[in-house]
């Protein structure tokens, strides 16, 4: 991807346990968050992601509205679905406030307005959670050392969205962490809850998400933060393997596409733990980025 | 279509309990697999993996106009890495096939 700009790979560094990282290639970051491209933050800060906690917060808040106006879309989708079903605004808000794992909860409430039994909504709600162990322990570094509280916060306010912005910007090297996460979460999950109320009281005035194209916003996300997470070439095999599970599952119909999801990043992963060169990246972090771990990958 | 949902409260309990159980489970699991090796090299390709998945799973659950749609987005992605501009073209691109474009 993009070989004219070999330096693209130095900046991605998803695990940040030592920290020390200078952000690096600040100048073409799209001047989407121009506050933050002025310059290097001392080493000594880096334990809490290199900003206060407080302004790593509202960053995030500020960072995430695109993605929370997609979820607004969907909230109110939701409310008109769940209005079928007879919930009112207090059931709704109890649901997203305690489960919020919006596509679950959209799920479980489309399977019962069908008449399918509690349970086997239940369990279609579920299957289609499993990714979420994976996507919490990806990010082992944030919940690290935290106290008991925080880690159990941290884990609620996870949803896939403010997991994969947190990634986008730390792969621009902008080094945020924790409470980036839970700025994140924070403002999904009000805008979540405002909207699926809302939702369930104008149910009548809501057009489907899908007549305006908005089914498509979060797709569009993802695939801009997959882009932003390339870290060079030793992520060509691993994400080859997940396009290929995922594509044979959903185009061959051999696998439920939530299991196809979980199965596609395991075997991704996997893959990766094998290659070479993506250990020496992983070792190039723990030296520190100037050593130049990917000189050996600049030969596009 | 008025389903009377009579006791939606076991469900939605029982739901978040599990949920908030799998999303635990994966910070106590990321905690106990080794920091170095070949387990962390696969959990530091995890997040790419999965998020290619995802839009994988997206992208091909639609028809031809989802796929152009998605590699529209894919080269605003690709020439402005912006998260903003990437979703806007990505809903115009499949607004505009969906309603002007007979595929």
């Amino acid at each position: 991807m993009d070989p004219t700009r070999p330096q693209d790979e130095v900046p991605r560094k998803l695990s940040q346990k030592s920290g020390d990282n200078p952000p690096q290639n600040f100048g073409k970051n799209s001047g989407k968050t121009p506050a933050r491209a002025g310059g290097r933050i001392s080493a000594d800060v880096f334990r809490d992601g290199g900003m206060a906690p407080r302004a790593e917060f509202w960053l995030a808040v500020r960072d995430i509205t695109p993605l929370a106006l997609g979820v607004a879309i969907y909230g109110l989708a939701f409310g008109l679905l769940a209005a079928q079903a007879t919930m009112d605004a207090l059931d709704i808000g109890v649901m997203g406030a305690l489960v919020f794992a919006g596509s679950s909860q959209i799920v479980v409430v489309e399977r019962l307005v069908a008449g399918a039994g509690a349970l086997s909504a239940l369990v279609a709600g579920l299957a289609l959670n499993l990714r979420l162990l994976l996507v919490t322990a990806s990010i082992r570094d944030v919940f690290a050392g935290r106290p008991l509280w925080q880690r159990l916060l941290g884990a609620h306010m996870t949803t896939d969205e403010n997991w994969a912005l947190m990634l986008a910007t730390r792969a621009r090297g902008v080094k945020v962490g924790y409470w980036y996460l839970v700025g994140g979460g924070a403002c999904l999950l009000v805008t979540w809850l405002a909207s699926t109320v809302c939702g369930v009281i104008f149910a009548a005035a809501i057009p489907e998400p899908k007549a305006l194209g908005m089914d498509f916003a979060f797709t569009a996300a993802f695939i801009a933060i997959a882009r932003s997470l390339w870290r060079g070439r030793g992520d060509l095999w691993p994400w080859l393997t997940s396009f290929a599970v995922v594509a044979l599952a959903v185009l061959g119909g051999l696998l439920d596409p939530s299991h196809a999801l979980v199965l596609g990043g395991v075997l991704g992963a996997v893959v990766a733990s094998w290659n070479r060169q993506e250990g020496k990246q992983e070792r190039g972090q723990e030296d520190g980025p100037e050593t130049g771990p990917e000189t050996g990958e600049k030969a596009t | 279509m008025n389903e009377t949902v009579t006791d939606i409260y076991p469900v939605i309990f029982a739901l978040a309990l599990a949920t908030f159980s799998i999303r635990l489970g994966g910070v106590l699991l990321g905690q106990r697999l080794p920091q170095s090796g070949r387990w962390a090299r696969g959990l530091n390709a995890l997040p790419g993996c999965l998020i290619i998945s995802l839009v994988s799973l997206l992208v091909l659950s639609g028809g031809p106009r989802e796929w152009l749609a998605g590699g529209i987005a894919a080269a605003v992605a690709l020439l402005t890495r912006s998260l903003p501009l990437t979703m806007a073209a990505g809903i115009a691109a499949i607004w505009l096939l969906r309603n002007f474009v007979p595929i």
